[in-house]
């Protein structure tokens, strides 16, 4: 496809545009965005997650675990939109479903994949024996894949039997 | 490398479960994290020196600012802020900035491996004393969400001043973003790049592991510059680009007042003409630091705080002209 604004370059970035309620979708090649502000040369991620995150919500819904604000510390999904800025580590679990559209938008994934903290916290401390098992398994195999991205083959390999002596 | 490559660096954010996010904190909860930060760094191994940023004069936090040991956020930020040093300044912890912490280490060249394995040491030692807020499918918990994950940027310091007179730079910035990659000016965020320095960092952190990150940077850094030394044999042909160079060596030897910005574009110049081999005079290194040293308030933190811009300008350019003897 052509681009919309000089129609002579290839289109490679697809713009779309809420202004004052309008909204407006665009295919620009990459000269054009440039020139129209719509590239990524020195964005101000901060500043637009709340605009982000707008223009994913309409302000009237309850979030939908039930919480019009986070227990720990007050925040209202109003709060984080205005600001772009999330209250707390609790919020998080709140606004969870809320959150997650434009989560993925930033990211382009969901799952973290990277490392963990050396001691964790547990995160429910009255967790059922089987609940507790059921995490170790869910760490031990997070691990196991972050070992075998890293070509880890030894730590993957005793890593792989702990979670079969689990399992079974 | 260092043809094209300043420094690297590392940063990873963090917070504590117990408190509310930075945007939400009390002084006084501020400025218990500050000693909890300051208690859990005392047996890790490594001496730092603790800045109360409401200790320290307006000129003094510019300093650090330009030093890249604070952003720009943290130096208009409320009480309750402090940034943790080490001897060497190549470690910095910023406490109550976006996030209860900001680890950052720096490293001059290309070294985003060992500047990581650091990173990630001194991060294993605070884990181990803090409760790092952290969930199982987002990672580290952070304020703002496009930190989620890893919690870590990745970032090169490159000289670009080829792709940047040809106007490639634009281009391949507006590209990166697709490569999970942002490049940015000199100071970081929303700031405009002076002299052809650039940062290239790493833009996603969730769903990728610090070590795919740092090979991801890598890749496109090792690409940007075979474009950079690509560009630069195709100018440096030419008469009225090696003349450029020249003349901006002739200005730096003289001058007598000079500002910031041109001394920049200057030493911008001089350092192509070096990296290239078309200069002989100061090493890449060399004028590294000097770019470093004639900020404006790191100028005034050396001569006196009480200068005007004048008296700065006169000064810079007496310290350009001694390094160029």
């Amino acid at each position: 496809m052509l681009c919309q604004h000089c129609q002579k370059n290839e289109a490679t970035t697809h713009v779309k545009t809420m202004i004052n309620g309008e909204y407006a979708e665009y295919r620009l090649c990459p000269e054009c965005a440039h020139e129209m502000g719509y590239d990524s040369m020195f964005p101000d991620f901060t500043a637009d997650f709340g605009g982000l995150l707008g223009s994913f919500l309409s302000a009237a819904l309850p979030a939908r675990s039930g919480a019009t604000h986070c227990k720990l510390c007050g925040s209202t999904m109003n709060d984080i939109k205005k600001t772009g800025k999330v209250g707390c580590s609790e919020c998080y679990d709140t606004f969870f479903s809320e959150l997650m559209p434009t989560i993925r938008n930033v990211h382009g994934n969901t799952e973290h994949i990277g490392k963990r903290p050396v001691i964790e916290y547990e995160t429910v401390e009255d967790d059922k024996p089987e609940q507790q098992e059921d995490k170790k398994l869910e760490s031990l195999k997070a691990e196991l894949k972050q070992a075998i991205e890293d070509e880890n083959f030894e730590r993957a390999a005793e890593l792989r039997d702990k979670i079969k002596e689990l399992e079974a | 490398m260092s043809e094209a490559v300043v420094s690297t660096r590392i940063r990873l954010a963090r917070n504590l479960k117990e408190y509310p996010f930075p945007i939400r904190l009390s002084v006084s909860q501020a400025k218990e994290i500050v000693d909890l930060i300051d208690d859990a760094l005392k047996d890790c191994g490594i001496k730092f020196h603790r800045i109360d940023l409401d200790t320290v004069s307006e000129t003094m936090k510019i300093a650090l600012l330009e030093r890249h040991l604070i952003s720009p956020d943290f130096v208009s930020g409320e009480q309750g802020r402090a940034v943790f040093l080490s001897d060497d300044n190549a470690i910095s912890i910023m406490v109550n900035e976006e996030d209860h912490i900001r680890l950052q280490v720096i490293r001059d060249g290309f070294e985003p491996d060992e500047a990581y394995a650091v990173a990630d040491k001194l991060d294993n030692a605070l884990s181990k004393k803090l409760n790092f807020a952290f969930h199982e499918k987002l990672g580290y918990l952070t304020q703002c969400p496009t930190n989620l994950g890893t919690g870590m940027r990745a970032s090169v310091m490159l000289h670009l001043p080829a792709l940047e007179l040809t106007g490639a730079v634009h281009r391949i910035g507006a590209n990166l973003s697709k490569l999970g990659l942002t490049i940015r000016g000199l100071y970081g965020e929303s700031t405009k790049p002076i002299g052809a320095f650039f940062q290239l960092s790493n833009q996603v952190t969730l769903g990728i592991s610090e070590k795919a990150a740092i090979a991801n940077l890598k890749n496109i850094t090792t690409q940007l510059i075979s474009q950079e030394m690509k560009a630069r044999e195709n100018l440096l042909g030419k008469i009225e680009v090696e003349d450029k160079i020249a003349r901006a060596l002739g200005v730096l030897k003289t001058a007598l007042v000079i500002d910031h910005s041109e001394a920049m574009s200057l030493l911008s110049l001089v350092r192509l003409g070096v990296a290239s081999k078309k200069l002989n005079t100061l090493s890449t290194d060399s004028i590294d630091r000097l770019i470093v040293e004639i900020q404006p308030a790191s100028i005034m933190t050396k001569c006196g705080e009480e200068m005007s811009p004048q008296e700065r300008d006169i000064k810079r350019a007496e310290m350009i002209r001694e390094r160029f003897q």
